[in-house]
C-alpha cells in the first residue's frame, strides 16, 4: 500500500489563471484517489460576466497513460480517464455564489469560498488496483480548465482569441507507479 | 500544330479549372450551411465553431487563389493579344458588375441591419426596469431577513432566561408569537437542544454549517437567503443567545419566503441573468453574424468571378477558335472544322464557317484537279512536239511568236528562246541567220492567209551549204485568240537522196541500153577488118585498120564508161571486214610506182583499223589518186601526198594535190554525178567514192588549199572494239 507521492516545485502565483499547486494519487483498499490544489483567480472580464449571471463550467481533466515509446507517445495506451465538472454561478437576487456538481448544489457568499472548492480536487476512486500492472510505469495527467465550449455561442466568438476568456491550466504531467 | 496542342491543354486546364471551381463552391456551401446552423443553438456545431470558422476563411481565400489565378492567365492572355481575351475581359467586368454590386447592397444592408436589429435588443430602460425589479427583490427580502433578524433578537432574551427544561415550550411560544415556520436551538458544537416546527414546514429542523456556528459563537449573526432547487426561497438567521451562566446557545430561525413573492423574484432574477448574458455576447453576436455574413458575401462574390471569368471564357472561346479557323483559311489551309457546340448563334455561325471551308476545300481541290489535268495534257503535247523530228512554230495574231519546239531550233540552228513574242520581220535585227528565214516566214504566212499552205523554202547560197525547207501553215484558232501555226521539215538530205536515186536509175538504165549494141559494134568493126583488109590496097587498107581500130578504142572507152555508170547504179551488197587502210593504201599504191609521178606517203602506224569492204575501199582509194593524179596531169613539179591519220572518231585519209583545185560552183556539188572539171572524166569518181563512203557510214570532206591545191578527206569510223580500245587510251593520256 504504497503510493508515491512527488513533490511539486513551488509554482511561481501569478495574478490570473489557474495553477497547480500539488497533485498526487493516493492508494486505498479499493483504487487509487486522486488529490490535487490549484489556485484560482478569475479575470475582471470572468468575474464580470459571473456576477451578471453568467455561469462558468469548469472541466477537470485527468488521464493516465501508459507510454508506447514506438508509438512516440502519439498513441499511447489510455488506462484511466475522468472528466469532471462544476458550474460556478452567482446569484444576483441572493448576492450567493453556487458551485453546482451534478445534482449537488453548494452557496458561498463569498467567490473565494466558491473558488477554493472547485481548486480543491478531491476524487474517491479514480481507478481501481486491477487496471494497473504494479510492474509497470504509468504517466498521470492533470488539467482543470474553463470549457468555453459550453458557453453560448455569442460568447464562444468573443472567448476566440480572447485571453480573458481562455482559462485553462497547462497539462500537469508526472510518472506513476503502482 | 503547335497552337492545337496548345489548345487542347488550355482547354484540358480549364475544365480543371471548372472542377475546382465547382468544388470550392461545394466546399463554400457546406460552410455556409454550417455557419448558419451553428449561429442557431445545435450543440453539435458549438464545439467545433473555431474549426468551421478556419474552414470558411480558408475556402475563401482558396477561392481568392483561384480567382488571382484566372485573372492573372486572362491577364497573359489579353498581353499576348490572344483573340476574344478582350471580350473574355469584357464580359468578366460586366458579370462582375452585375454580382458584386448586389452583392454589396444586400451585404450593406444585412450588416446595418444586424446591427440595428441587435443594438435594438438592449434597451436602457429595460435595463433600469430589469435592475429595478432585481433590487426590489433584494430590499424585500433584505426586509424580510431584517425583520426575522429582529424577531430572533426578541427571541434571545427570552430563551437566554428559560430554564433549560422550559427551552422547548418557550422556544414553541415565541415560535407561535412571532409567526415563524421553524425555530431551532443549537449548542454551539451545532448539536440540537430544542425546536419547534410549524406544521406543514417539515418535520426535522435545519443543520447549521460549523463555519456558521463558528462565526456565530463569535457574536456575528447569520443572516442569508438561501435558494434550494425546487424549494424556493428560504430566509435563515441565526443569531447567538448569551445565558446568564456564560454558555452561548445558537438560535436559528428559518422563514420561507412565500411561494408567489419568490416565484416572481426568480423570475426577475432569471430575466435580469439573460438580459445580462445577452448584453454580455452583445459583441459576439454581431461579429458572429458579421463573420458569416462576410464570408458569405466573399464566397459569394468570389464565386461569382470565378463562375464569370470561366463562363466568359466558354463564350468567347468559339470565338477565338473560329478567329483562328479564319486565320488557317487565309493562309489556305481549308481542312479547319470545328465541333458545334452549341444551338445558338455561335453555333449557327460556327456550322457556317465549317460549310464554308468543306465548300473552299472542294473548290480548290476541283481546281487542282484541273489543272494537274491541264498540266499532264500540256506536258504530253510538249513531250510530243519535242519528240517531233519536224520544227513547230506558232504565232499569235500579231505574228509575234509565241513557242517554238527544240527540232524547230535544232533546224534553224538558232536558240528561239529570245525570239518569242517577237515578230519574224524582227528576227533579223536580232540575228543574222534569221533574216532569210524570218522574212520568209512572214511571206509565207501572208501568203498562205486564212488557208492551210505548204510551201518548200530554199535558204543559204550553194557554197555556204543550202538548206531546203518544207513549210506547212494554217491558221490557229484557240478559244477567241486566233494564230498561225508553222510545221516546217529540213528536206535537203531528202531532195538529195532522191535525186540520188533518179541518177542511179538513169545510169543503170543508160548503161544497159548503151552497153548491148557495143559488142556487135566492135565485133562488126573487127570482122570488117578482117574481112576487107586483104583486099584493099596498101593505103585503103591502112585506113581501114585506123578506122577500125578508132571504132574499137571508142567501144572500149564507152564500154569504161558504162561500166562505170552500172558500177554507180549498182545496188551496194558490202561485204564488211575489218581493214588496215594503211596496208590498202600501200596495196593500190603499187599500182602508180610504175607512172615515177612523186607520190608521197604519211602514213599514221597507229591508225586503227575499219570494218568495210576491201574490194570497194580499195576503189576509193583508187579513184582519189586518180583524181589527183589528173589535176596534177598538166603541172611540171606535181606533188601528191596521201596520208592517213587516227582521229577520236575513226580513221581519217586524206589525199592532197597541189592542182589547180575546184572551181567555186564545183566545190558545192563535187560529189554529184556529172559534174567534172575535166574534158574526157565521166564525172561519177568522186559520186562513186562518196557513195562507197556514205555504205561504210563514213564521211567526206572537199576543200581548196591556198595557194594552190586541194583536199579530200575521208573519215572512216573505228571498229567497234577498237574505238573503245582508242578511247581508254585517250583517257590515260589525257590522265
Amino acid at each position: 500500500m504504497l503510493a508515491l507521492l512527488f513533490a511539486l516545485q513551488p509554482l511561481a502565483a501569478r495574478a490570473e489563471g489557474m495553477h497547480i499547486k500539488s497533485a498526487e494519487l493516493i492508494a486505498s483498499e479499493t483504487g487509487y484517489s486522486l488529490e490535487a490544489n490549484y489556485e484560482i483567480s478569475l479575470s475582471h472580464t470572468l468575474e464580470e460576466a459571473l456576477l451578471r449571471g453568467l455561469a462558468l463550467p469548469f472541466v477537470i481533466d485527468f488521464e493516465l497513460t501508459y507510454p508506447r515509446w514506438w508509438t512516440l507517445s502519439l498513441w499511447n495506451r489510455t488506462v484511466a480517464e475522468l472528466h469532471q465538472q462544476h458550474r460556478l454561478s452567482y446569484n444576483a437576487l441572493t448576492r450567493q455564489y453556487r458551485v453546482s456538481f451534478g445534482s449537488l448544489n453548494q452557496n458561498f457568499d463569498t467567490l473565494e469560498e466558491a473558488l477554493g472548492v472547485i481548486a480543491r480536487v478531491r476524487q474517491r476512486v479514480v481507478f481501481t488496483r486491477d487496471e494497473v500492472d504494479a510492474d509497470s510505469i504509468y504517466i498521470a495527467a492533470l488539467r482543470l480548465r474553463l470549457d468555453t465550449s459550453q458557453l453560448p455561442k455569442p460568447l464562444q466568438i468573443n472567448a476566440l482569441g480572447s485571453r480573458d476568456w481562455n482559462l485553462s491550466s497547462d497539462w500537469y504531467r508526472w510518472t506513476f507507479r503502482p | 500544330m503547335k497552337p492545337s496542342i496548345h489548345r487542347v491543354r488550355k482547354s484540358q486546364l480549364s475544365r480543371g479549372m471548372k472542377y475546382l471551381v465547382a468544388l470550392i463552391l461545394m466546399l463554400g456551401a457546406i460552410m455556409l450551411y454550417l455557419l448558419s446552423s451553428a449561429s442557431s443553438n445545435t450543440p453539435m456545431f458549438a464545439r467545433d465553431l473555431p474549426l468551421l470558422l478556419f474552414f470558411g476563411v480558408t475556402v475563401v481565400l482558396g477561392l481568392m487563389v483561384l480567382v488571382g489565378y484566372q485573372l492573372l492567365a486572362l491577364r497573359r492572355r489579353l498581353v499576348a493579344g490572344l483573340f476574344g481575351s478582350k471580350l473574355t475581359l469584357r464580359l468578366v467586368l460586366l458579370f462582375s458588375l452585375v454580382s458584386v454590386f448586389p452583392g454589396v447592397l444586400v451585404y450593406a444592408v444585412s450588416v446595418q441591419f444586424l446591427n440595428k436589429s441587435i443594438e435594438s435588443w438592449f434597451d436602457v430602460r429595460v435595463d433600469k426596469a430589469l435592475e429595478g425589479g432585481l433590487s426590489l427583490g433584494r430590499t424585500i427580502l433584505d426586509n424580510m431577513l431584517k425583520d426575522l433578524t429582529s424577531k430572533a433578537g426578541g427571541m434571545t432574551q427570552a430563551l437566554a432566561d428559560a430554564a433549560p427544561s422550559q427551552q422547548i415550550a418557550v422556544l414553541n411560544n415565541l415560535r407561535e408569537q412571532m409567526s415563524v415556520q421553524e425555530a431551532t436551538l443549537f449548542h454551539p458544537d451545532g448539536t440540537i437542544i430544542a425546536f419547534s416546527i410549524s406544521e406543514g414546514a417539515g418535520l426535522m429542523p435545519r443543520m447549521i454549517s460549523p463555519t456558521v456556528a463558528r462565526k456565530v459563537v463569535l457574536q456575528q449573526p447569520y443572516r442569508a437567503v438561501e435558494s434550494e432547487v425546487g424549494h424556493g426561497l428560504r430566509l435563515r438567521v441565526v443569531v447567538p443567545v448569551n445565558k446568564l451562566s456564560g454558555e452561548t446557545g445558537l438560535l436559528q430561525l428559518v422563514q420561507s419566503v412565500p411561494p408567489q413573492l419568490a416565484r416572481d423574484a426568480e423570475t426577475v432574477q432569471s430575466m435580469y441573468q439573460d438580459y445580462q448574458e445577452l448584453s454580455l455576447s452583445r459583441q459576439g453576436l454581431k461579429r458572429l453574424y458579421g463573420l458569416s455574413l462576410t464570408l458569405g458575401l466573399l464566397l459569394a462574390l468570389l464565386s461569382a468571378l470565378s463562375l464569370a471569368i470561366v463562363f466568359s471564357e466558354r463564350l468567347s472561346a468559339p470565338l477565338s477558335v473560329l478567329a483562328a479557323g479564319t486565320r488557317a483559311v487565309a493562309q489556305g489551309d481549308f481542312s479547319q472544322r470545328h465541333p458545334v457546340r452549341s444551338h445558338d448563334e455561335l453555333g449557327i455561325l460556327t456550322e457556317s464557317f465549317n460549310t464554308m471551308t468543306t465548300q473552299l476545300a472542294e473548290a480548290r481541290a476541283l481546281l487542282l484537279r484541273n489543272h494537274d489535268q491541264l498540266e499532264a495534257a500540256k506536258a504530253y503535247l510538249e513531250s510530243i512536239l519535242a519528240k517531233l523530228s519536224a520544227g513547230v512554230l506558232s504565232f499569235d495574231s500579231e505574228r509575234r511568236l509565241r513557242s517554238a519546239n527544240p527540232s524547230a531550233e535544232h533546224i534553224l540552228g538558232v536558240e528561239l528562246g529570245p525570239f518569242i513574242g517577237i515578230s519574224p520581220d524582227q528576227w533579223g535585227a536580232r540575228d543574222g541567220r534569221l533574216v532569210e528565214v524570218g522574212s520568209a516566214i512572214l511571206d509565207a504566212i501572208d501568203r498562205g492567209g486564212n488557208e492551210a499552205w505548204e510551201e518548200q523554202l530554199e535558204l543559204g547560197s550553194q557554197s555556204a551549204g543550202k538548206k531546203v525547207l518544207l513549210l506547212r501553215g494554217s491558221t490557229l484558232q484557240v478559244g477567241s485568240e486566233s494564230g498561225f501555226v508553222l510545221v516546217f521539215d529540213d528536206v535537203t538530205r531528202l531532195l538529195q537522196a532522191q535525186r540520188y536515186a533518179a541518177w542511179g536509175e538513169v545510169a543503170r538504165r543508160l548503161a544497159h541500153e548503151i552497153k548491148n549494141p557495143l559488142t556487135p559494134i566492135q565485133l562488126s568493126a573487127e570482122r570488117l577488118t578482117h574481112r576487107l583488109a586483104d583486099k584493099l590496097g596498101a593505103q585503103d587498107a591502112e585506113m581501114l585498120t585506123r578506122a577500125t581500130q578508132t571504132i574499137v578504142a571508142q567501144v572500149a572507152q564507152l564500154k569504161g564508161m558504162v561500166d562505170a555508170f552500172s558500177q554507180y547504179a549498182r545496188i551496194p551488197e558490202l561485204n564488211l571486214e575489218p581493214l588496215d587502210l594503211n596496208e590498202l593504201v600501200r596495196e593500190v599504191l603499187v599500182l602508180y610506182e610504175a607512172h615515177g609521178r612523186g607520190i608521197v606517203l604519211e602514213l599514221d602506224e597507229s591508225l586503227p583499223r575499219v570494218e568495210g569492204d576491201r574490194a570497194r575501199l580499195r576503189q576509193v582509194i583508187h579513184n582519189l589518186l586518180q583524181n589527183a593524179e589528173q589535176a596534177v596531169a598538166e603541172l611540171s613539179r606535181p606533188r601528191i601526198l596521201v596520208r592517213t591519220q587516227r582521229e577520236t572518231a575513226g580513221a581519217r585519209l586524206a589525199v592532197y594535190d597541189n592542182g589547180t583545185g575546184f572551181p567555186p560552183d564545183i566545190l558545192a556539188r563535187a560529189f554529184e554525178p556529172y559534174v567534172t572539171t575535166k574534158a574526157r572524166g565521166t564525172g561519177l569518181g568522186l559520186a562513186i567514192v562518196k557513195k562507197i563512203v556514205e555504205e561504210h557510214s563514213g564521211t567526206i570532206e572537199i576543200r581548196n588549199l591556198q595557194p594552190a591545191g586541194a583536199e579530200i578527206a575521208i573519215l572512216l569510223p573505228a571498229l567497234r572494239e577498237q574505238r573503245a580500245a582508242q578511247l581508254a587510251d585517250a583517257n590515260v593520256n589525257a590522265g
